[in-house]
């Protein structure tokens, strides 16, 4: 068989099994890129067949408004997104301490959103520390919402991380590997999943070799959910990481979607 | 399973200190390589090799590359602070059979590539044939050593050695560097890019193909620092014609490193 034929046949296997992983994705991104100036915006409306094109099912989207501008400034056009999402597609709030009370939309008051399905704090960029006494009662709003609290690893320090996971052993805590690489600093990840079990780890930048499948023998495939980091990558890296890992059917699939999509039914909105 | 046909044209050996990798020598390599269907692997540099030429590191190498019955091939290194000595090692390095280029890294030299005492090494490139392969990335705000390696510094050298064959590793990096590699690639025929690293840039593919240099883009995974399957099913799904995925995957390497 000539190469090309093979590549043909390896594309056609590849596409087959990637719809059996039934994707839910926890990394997408409304708005204009930051960090990444040759990226392109997403537009609500450009959602439902960006994720048809990558057999996407369903996902949680953020907005880039929330880093670019303000937490408020990324719900509020989260809201007004949210007339217009595709079915299956749920969105993360950006939070801040509940003290002092500001203004504009921001979790942690009331009832939430009812799209909301996950709250992301910004410590670095918004200035405050990850610490209980600052951020202990919207981590308490959290866990009484029964909804999970995202984290860019370069906004975080692994102690604080640390300290909020012992402090909230019910609240689901998602490290996500973005903006930049986080492999050079998986030794504290993977101490941090080892002494932790309610942290979790998004996949879409989570692309050291035979990371995925020593997390799964290591800590369970519980422990990691699959992310896109759409529009920026393309979907397909951290989707091939998956779909070509030494580890069970079974457990691919807990990670493509089974456990975002278990995390997103458990919310109380 | 069909024979191994693709090429991974960008790896490292030894252990990277800085991160943690589970495998890092070549036994483990060519077992991964065996798995993934990867019948040759071009070795930039092991990490001993990066602080500076050695020969023992050469004959590490070489003796790697007769281990693998040639899958293993392996390129010299060169820091403008040591010329001389680099040099010297790579005359020797070169008359090795598994020896087929000559990595610089302006960013981890802190030398920036535009600089005249990387002339000797264009020369030793061109005298002998062989391509000079580099750590190019964007403007970091981060990690600001990284200016010294944006494709656009390459430029003048690039224009001067025309016959030699120019590899800009990682494409420029994930921001405007990668606009700089696309011109430099349309602009000079002997200028060529992978996308080793964390290069999962949307439409990658596609603007290459837009930009007719697809025939100039290398698979490459940044071993031990990467995993390979992060990129080899985005290129399987690309949407470029199967020719294209070919020369990604192993066409543009044979040629420009010389495999076969």
């Amino acid at each position: 068989m000539n190469v090309d034929r093979i590549i043909e046949k390896r594309a056609s296997e590849k596409l087959v099994r990637i719809l059996e992983l039934a994707l839910f994705d926890a990394n997408l991104w409304l708005g204009k890129p930051l960090f990444f100036p040759l990226a392109e915006e997403l537009l609500p409306s450009e959602l439902e067949p960006l994720l048809g094109k990558f057999h996407i099912q369903g996902a949680l989207v953020s907005h880039w408004d929330a880093v670019r501008l303000s937490a408020q400034d990324g719900n509020q056009a989260l809201m007004a997104a949210s007339k217009i999402l595709p079915k299956f597609v749920y969105t993360v709030w950006t939070g801040l301490p509940t003290t002092p009370r500001e203004q504009g939309p921001l979790p942690g008051f009331g009832p939430s959103d009812p799209l909301v399905r996950g709250v992301r704090l910004f410590p670095q960029t918004h200035h405050f520390q990850l610490a209980p006494w600052v951020v202990g009662e919207l981590c308490t709003w959290c866990v009484e919402h029964n909804l999970p609290l995202f984290l860019w690893h370069v906004e975080i320090r692994w102690d604080d991380v640390h300290a909020i996971a012992l402090a909230f052993p019910r609240l689901h805590i998602v490290i996500e590997t973005q903006w930049q690489k986080i492999l050079y600093h998986v030794r504290d990840l993977l101490s941090l999943l080892k002494t932790c079990p309610n942290v979790l780890v998004e996949s879409s930048n989570f692309i050291g070799q035979d990371h995925i499948t020593q997390l799964v023998r290591s800590f369970g495939a519980e422990r990691l959910i699959f992310g896109s980091f759409l529009p920026v990558n393309d979907p397909y890296a951290a989707i091939g990481m998956i779909l070509d890992a030494d580890i069970s059917p079974q457990e691919k699939a807990l990670i493509a979607g089974g456990n975002l999509r278990r995390l997103v039914e458990e919310v109380r909105t | 399973m069909s024979s191994p046909f693709i090429v991974d044209a960008h790896v490292h050996t030894g252990f990277p200190g800085m991160f943690y990798s589970p495998e890092v020598d070549a036994r483990s390599l060519l077992l991964r390589m065996d798995r993934l269907g990867i019948q040759y692997a071009v070795n930039l540099g092991s990490m001993r090799n990066l602080l500076g030429g050695s020969l023992a590191e050469m004959e590490k190498a070489q003796a790697e590359h007769e281990e693998s019955e040639g899958r293993l091939f392996f390129c010299g290194f060169y820091d403008p602070h040591q010329g001389r000595e680099d040099l010297a090692v790579l005359k020797r390095a070169v008359r090795l059979s598994g020896f087929r280029g000559i990595k610089i890294h302006p960013s981890f030299t802190k030398v920036p590539a535009d600089d005249a005492r990387y002339n000797a090494v264009w020369k030793f490139a061109k005298d002998h044939d062989v391509p000079i392969v580099s750590h190019t990335w964007s403007v970091s705000t981060y990690n600001p050593v990284q200016a010294l390696s944006t494709p656009d510094k390459f430029e003048g050298h690039v224009k001067r050695y025309a016959c030699v064959r120019f590899i800009l590793a990682h494409s420029g990096g994930r921001g405007t560097g990668r606009l700089e590699a696309i011109r430099l690639a349309k602009t000079y025929p002997n200028v060529y890019m992978d996308f080793g690293g964390d290069i999962y840039c949307r439409r990658y593919f596609e603007t290459m193909a837009q930009e007719d240099i697809l025939d100039r883009v290398m698979f490459g995974s940044d071993f031990p620092w990467i995993d390979a399957r992060s990129h080899l099913t985005r290129v399987y799904l690309a949407d470029i014609p199967a020719a294209s995925k070919r020369a990604i995957l192993r066409d543009t390497a044979v040629k420009v490193y010389g495999l076969e």
